[in-house]
């Protein structure tokens, strides 16, 4: 069963690092996503489990076996492309039943195989077509079904559904994750799209400049994200820079910029110590009058999205706040004044970073 | 600043019909979003209104003027397409200049246009890079700049974002309309994100093989979609047949296959058809075990997907697998019993659309 472990894993290319000394593991059954920017090093390091690229250092085992110098054709595993490649001569069902013709199975098994591989995934019902003939969606689903009917233990997905459209894109979501964990495969999936990663894994990976930044599951990178970065890339936040005031009962009183205060509980922070507010858009709300953990802020612009109103606001500490309120809640003019409340419960604080706020968040 | 109008827009490829009848009317000033699935003819219509294609049969008109006749260049308008390429051999300063010099302006107000527009898209100090120099944001904004600079009076974006990773379109779709507003231009961006779409537009207009399915405000194509394909696509949304067996000013009822009874909004459709009454995921409470809601289906909890803001639950009941998108904060987990529950004035009903429901939602 394939548990997975890298050790001190880097690659270059030529002067650049793609990858510096990356560490990690998972167990066996695990769906785990790699996400973050594009060239932050998350296509290099699928490629070097896959074993289509070998580290430049650093080790690969596979249950435990070092697997570093193994080719990929011998490492048993399903691999899904971004652009997605299928045998453009073949039929759907031809193309679900190559891996099991290449073994030497015979024409039973592999129309059993193919014929279940193609049956989990969807497309049984075209397996007559060729690719050409086939919707983005139906191809991508084509080739999951070959990577499947390989009865590859690992699965490895390659951005695979940014080809796609949105709305396929979110339909696939449901159906890969359904497979994998019906099917009991551990899968590593690549992805940019933060929604995508989190709906898909059980952890995620996030990775940053040919690094690790933070590995969690998702409600945790989502709720409380030990890293600024992850805060702003998994999802958006509000930061507002501030210094620590005073510190009573274990919480913290921040002072923002013109003199507005803010209390944060659950924290570690030292008095005079520079740091960074952290807060969903959802966890703001907002107020006709001032109260605790309020600020006052001019609505300048108040926009529908769905199920929730977006609102962008210039506080008088002057910066700019995301409110996002549940779409229903009474309408609020543009150019109106409010007081934006702080939910205590949902400020996270971090130390400021040395490199400065803007360059830690930057997304690319 | 112009107004723009289409008219019964028609256009073939070797038999494929990509434009079927389209009219649209864009006000001055106002950013419409073009909205569908790949294949829907999105790019046809962008290309004919450039006049890069000419249509079989319709009309153009910008100010009540017709276009038909004229060349691109003569019509005036700025088209970013979808793989635009920037010339790698000059900078980013001479890219954007490009169109300016060829058209002869004096160096003086040429100079002039490119200062303001690097400014607008925030690229002033990296004038003198090479496209190569920057990152995909960048180059974006590059061609965008290089786009505005002819001073055309309509600006279209083909897909503007759909090479950019998740995180950075949501930060470049709000950059996008910021800047069409300032500039008061008349925009059509084409998109098959309903997210992009939602976030950024005065009005969207889906469009489906070749033809308008429905125009109006994002609030209003998200509320009262026209037709189940509409509501699925913007957003996602379950769908219960039944026969409608009562209609009155205030509500109609449903009487489902295992006789259910369901309320829904009142509709036009005349008692006793064979209906499908739609709501949307988002519009969809799930509460644990047993509800006394008006609109309850209970079933068990199968799988909940983490999407950050919210998460979706799969509801396996007797009528079916059913989604709802709840607050993640939800304390609901795969096995348990729950009920899905709605308010009858988030159910739309439907008649059961003559090529099948299946069909008739189909998004690729």
């Amino acid at each position: 069963m394939p548990a997975i472990r890298l050790e001190g894993v880097s690659k270059r290319f030529g002067k650049i690092a793609a990858l510096q000394k990356v560490d990690f593991e998972m167990q066996d059954g695990e769906y785990v996503a790699i996400l973050g920017p594009s060239g932050c090093g998350k296509t290099t390091l699928i490629k070097i489990i896959a074993g289509i690229w070998p580290p430049t250092e650093g080790r690969v085992f596979i249950d435990n076996r070092d697997i570093t110098g193994v080719q990929i054709e011998e490492r048993d595993l399903g691999y899904v492309f971004q652009n997605i490649i299928l045998f453009p001569h073949m039929t759907v069902k031809k193309n679900a039943g190559y891996s099991p013709r290449v073994k030497g199975l015979t024409e039973e098994q592999i129309e059993e195989r193919s014929r279940k591989a193609m049956d989990l995934v969807g497309v049984l019902g075209q397996q007559g077509y060729l690719p050409s003939e086939l919707s983005g969606g139906a191809q991508q689903k084509a080739s999951l079904a070959r990577a499947i009917a390989s009865q590859a233990r690992l699965l490895l997905l390659d951005e695979p559904l940014s080809a796609l459209d949105a709305r396929v894109r979110v339909e696939l979501r449901y159906a890969l994750r359904r497979l994998v964990k019906d099917l009991g495969l551990t899968a590593i999936h690549v992805t940019h799209d933060q929604e995508e990663a989190m709906s898909v894994a059980d952890r995620v990976i996030v990775m940053r400049k040919g690094e690790i930044v933070e590995v969690g599951e998702p409600t945790h990178l989502y709720d409380a994200p030990r890293n600024l970065f992850t805060a702003n890339f998994v999802g958006e936040s509000n930061f507002l820079e501030g210094t620590v005031d005073s510190i009573e009962d274990g919480k913290a009183r921040i002072e923002l910029r013109g003199e507005h205060y803010l209390t944060v509980t659950k924290t570690t922070v030292r008095i005079g110590q520079p740091v960074v507010v952290a807060i969903r858009p959802e966890h703001l709300s907002l107020q006709p009058e001032d109260g605790d953990n309020s600020i006052q802020a001019r609505v300048e612009e108040s926009r529908f999205m769905g199920f929730y109103t977006r609102c962008r606001l210039r506080a008088e500490t002057g910066d700019e706040l995301l409110v996002d309120l549940p779409t229903g809640d009474p309408a609020v003019e543009e150019g109106t004044d409010s007081f934006v409340c702080f939910n205590p419960d949902f400020i996270l604080l971090y130390p400021r970073p040395v490199e400065g706020l803007g360059e830690a968040l930057k997304l690319e | 600043m112009v107004s723009l109008r289409a008219e019964g827009l028609q256009k073939s490829f070797s038999g494929t019909v990509a434009l079927n009848g389209i009219d649209l009317e864009v006000k001055e000033g106002e950013y419409v979003v073009i909205l569908g699935p790949t294949g829907a003819g999105k790019t046809t219509l962008l290309r004919t209104i450039a006049g890069l294609a000419r249509q079989d049969a319709g009309h153009i008109y910008f100010d009540n003027q017709p276009v038909d006749t004229l060349m691109p260049f003569q019509r005036g308008v700025a088209y970013l397409p979808q793989n635009y390429s920037l010339f790698g051999h000059l900078t980013v300063w001479e890219n954007v200049a490009f169109g300016p010099t060829v058209q002869d302006w004096n160096p003086h107000r040429r100079d002039q246009i490119v200062r303001e527009m690097l400014n607008l898209v925030h690229l002033s100090d990296r004038r003198d890079a090479h496209p190569r120099e920057l990152s995909g944001g960048m180059q974006q904004r590059v061609a965008l700049a290089r786009a505005l600079a002819t001073q055309a009076r309509i600006l279209l974006l083909d897909e503007p974002l759909r090479a950019l990773d998740a995180r950075l379109r949501v930060e470049l779709r709000q950059e996008l309309r910021t800047l069409a507003k300032y500039l008061g231009i008349t925009t059509l961006h084409v998109t098959h994100d309903q997210e992009e779409a939602v976030s950024v537009a005065d009005r969207i207009v889906v469009i489906r093989r070749g033809k308008v399915v429905q125009a109006g405000s994002p609030r209003e194509v998200y509320e009262d979609p026209s037709s189940p394909f509409v509501s699925n696509f913007i957003g996602e949304a379950n769908f219960l047949e039944g026969i409608l067996s009562r209609v009155d000013n205030n509500f109609s009822i449903i009487v489902l296959k295992d006789g259910r009874r369901l309320m829904g909004r009142p509709t036009s459709v005349p008692a006793d058809s064979h209906v499908v009454l739609g709501v949307k995921t988002d519009f969809c409470e799930v509460q644990p075990g047993k509800s006394d809601a008006q609109n309850r289906i209970p079933g068990t909890v199968v799988r909940s997907l983490f999407a950050g803001k919210r998460k979706t639950l799969e509801i396996q009941t007797n009528i079916g697998l059913l989604k709802a998108k709840v607050p993640s904060d939800r304390s609901l987990s795969e096995g348990d019993e729950a009920t899905l529950t709605f308010e009858p004035e988030n159910g739309v009903v439907y008649s059961i659309p003559s090529e099948g429901l299946r069909v008739a939602l189909e998004v690729e």
